[in-house]
């Protein structure tokens, strides 16, 4: 495989049993993403995107292929690895936005320090000025608009300063306005470096994006 | 930001739920604690009553079962065996012997068996044999129809010296020749009568219930017993203080299981709350504790995580039941002297101390700790992928 490639798939399928029925996620797909590449999947309900951005982030393992991540082989690897490795190289941005309710928003975005043992305040606030969340550091994430919990939810993502920026449908629970704001906060992340893959059905983030991916059926169409 | 912040922000979320499962362990706690106090108070109290407090080193009864011997002198019960009046002279002329105090015990119950009394045939030995003797106001018998009163009998009959008391079982007039000083001890429920007065009232001259010994050498008590039994008949018995209160404490075995079961049937209420309520608070937060595994919390992560959560119920809950059992122990020791068959102690029947408290709330945190292994191994095993494809 090529070690130039920030995500690199070949021939990944993964199947999974739901009752009695096999379902076929994703077939047979290959994909490469360069470093500082800016990607968005896109595909209906079920074409298998999630998965797929799933096997990428190292939550899922292939039924078949091989995967690598930055620079990494992570198909075979053990789940601890694999936890270490997440915790390193990949940030994760879901739709829902995952706060702790009874933590405030500077605490939050501290929380995956918590699991190597650290606390760095200043980065934290540093983020969260990034996101223009620097002045609400003590409220709490019920006190917060979705727009405000996404960004923070941005901000705890690149606590750790990971290479690759994995969001899934991270403005599905916003406003036109706060979205707007999201896919400008990820192109400011993707200038300065940061790899990033999109899963979404909003076609603005598609088009700012540097490549869409389409997926149909468990397979690559574009 | 640490472990524990992070586990008591999350105790947060649903306060009276938290509070509801430290509850629970606090009731198990306070159970084990005011069990633990009425397990120990009661032995010391029988000690202290037939062992420390009474100055006997050794009965000679003729009771075909030294327990239930040890029973019927202790509650005053009627005997159809009796000690000839004989033996005291024999066992008195032993050098080991510092005092002899034959007695003669009976309990008479009213028709409406509301209450029984319970009057004890002395001689001036009992001053040698009981060191805490004293009289309040009065002294010794007058006369044979004298009667001396326990601290508790003058205060129910309010009866002074000099004044006249009328038994109706016996139809009899007894004059106040003394009221003992309080000491908290079965003494203060009795009647004191002369040996030959008490044995005459029920038809047994020259019988008695048993004989308490007082030696002069504590250290030498086996070997006077040997000598004792080597000197009386084969159906006599000598029995150590010690041996008394041992058989009492027997009886009190049963009482002693009963506790253990409520003791039993806490912990395991408790148990299953604070598993329920811990599994409740992980599968309730599966989708967040699936998106602290996605940035790279581990499986022991997670088990430290909710361990510490059950960890600060545990130890609160605990806390507050060791505390609150030592606070009602008092209370449960009066209510469970109601209840008691065997023997009545005079002395606190509940012990508390610091020692119980600290193993109360010790098991009890151990306990809730426990709790939190299949909780936290469910949420240590949730797989983030099927939790956010399928919730």
């Amino acid at each position: 495989m090529n070690n130039g490639h920030a995500i690199r798939l070949e021939h990944v399928s993964k199947y999974y049993r739901r009752g009695s029925e096999t379902v076929h996620a994703v077939e047979d797909v290959s994909l490469a993403v360069e470093p500082g590449e800016y990607v968005a999947v896109v595909g209906h309900s079920g074409s298998g995107k999630t998965t797929l951005l799933n096997l990428i982030g190292c939550l899922d393992r292939p039924s078949s292929g091989r995967i690598m991540v930055d620079g990494r082989r992570v198909e075979e690897a053990r789940e601890a690895e694999l936890t270490r490795f997440r915790r390193a190289a990949i940030g994760f941005v879901f739709q829902q936005f995952f706060l702790i309710p009874t933590l405030s928003v500077l605490e939050n975005v501290n929380l995956p320090l918590l699991f190597t043992r650290r606390s760095d305040d200043a980065r934290a606030r540093e983020l969260l000025d990034m996101v223009e969340m620097g002045h609400r550091l003590k409220h709490l994430p019920g006190q917060l608009s979705g727009g405000e919990m996404q960004r923070v939810a941005i901000a705890r993502a690149l606590i750790n300063s990971p290479p690759i920026l994995l969001a899934d449908e991270p403005t599905g629970n916003l406003d036109s306005l706060n979205a707007e704001r999201i896919m400008l906060l990820f192109e400011r992340l993707n200038q300065g470096g940061a790899t990033i893959v999109v899963v979404t059905h909003n076609v603005d983030i598609v088009k700012r994006c540097g490549r869409k991916v389409q997926i149909e059926d468990g397979r690559i169409s574009s | 930001m640490t472990f524990r912040k992070v586990a008591l922000s999350n105790l947060r979320r649903n306060p009276v739920r938290s509070v509801l499962t430290g509850l629970s362990l606090a009731v198990s706690a306070a159970t084990l604690s005011v069990a633990l106090s009425l397990d120990r108070g009661y032995s010391a109290a029988v000690t202290d009553d037939l062992v420390n407090r009474t100055g006997v080193h050794l009965y000679i009864t003729k009771e075909g079962c030294p327990i239930e011997a040890a029973s019927v002198i202790a509650q005053g019960g009627l005997s159809p065996l009796y000690v000839d009046e004989e033996v005291v002279e024999r066992i008195a002329e032993l050098p080991q012997v510092g005092a002899v105090l034959p007695f003669k015990l009976f309990a008479v119950t009213t028709d409406d068996g509301m209450r029984t009394d319970i009057f004890m045939g002395i001689t001036e030995a009992i001053r040698e044999i009981k060191p805490d003797w004293r009289y309040r106001s009065g002294g010794w018998f007058a006369s044979d129809s004298s009667v001396i009163l326990g601290a508790e009998m003058a205060l129910i009959e309010r009866l002074e010296i000099g004044e006249r008391m009328y038994s109706e079982h016996f139809d009899r007039e007894f004059t106040v020749s003394g009221v003992l000083e309080r000491n908290y001890s079965q003494d203060d429920g009795m009647f004191f009568l002369p040996l030959q007065t008490a044995q005459a009232l029920v038809g047994r001259q020259g019988k008695l219930s048993a004989v308490a010994i007082k030696l002069n050498d504590i250290a030498a008590m086996d070997e006077s017993r040997n000598l004792m039994r080597a000197m009386l008949p084969a159906d006599h018995f000598v029995i150590g203080s010690k041996e008394l209160s041992d058989g009492i404490l027997q009886f009190f075995g049963s009482t002693r299981a009963i506790m253990l079961v409520m003791v039993v049937v806490a912990v395991v209420i408790s148990i299953f709350g604070v598993v329920n309520t811990m599994l409740m608070t992980v599968l309730e937060r599966r989708r967040e504790i699936a998106y602290l595994k996605c940035v790279g919390a581990g499986k022991l992560d997670l088990l430290r995580l909710i361990s510490l959560e059950t960890l600060a119920i545990a130890v609160a809950g605990s806390a507050a039941g060791a505390l609150a059992g030592a606070a009602l122990s008092p209370l449960s020791g009066n209510l469970l002297r109601g209840f008691l068959v065997a023997y009545i102690p005079s002395g606190a029947i509940a012990r508390p101390d610091a020692g119980i408290a600290l193993s109360a709330f010790a098991a009890c945190t151990l306990i809730g700790l426990a709790c939190s292994i299949y909780p936290a191994l469910r949420a240590a095993r949730i797989v983030p992928m099927e939790v956010l494809r399928n919730e």
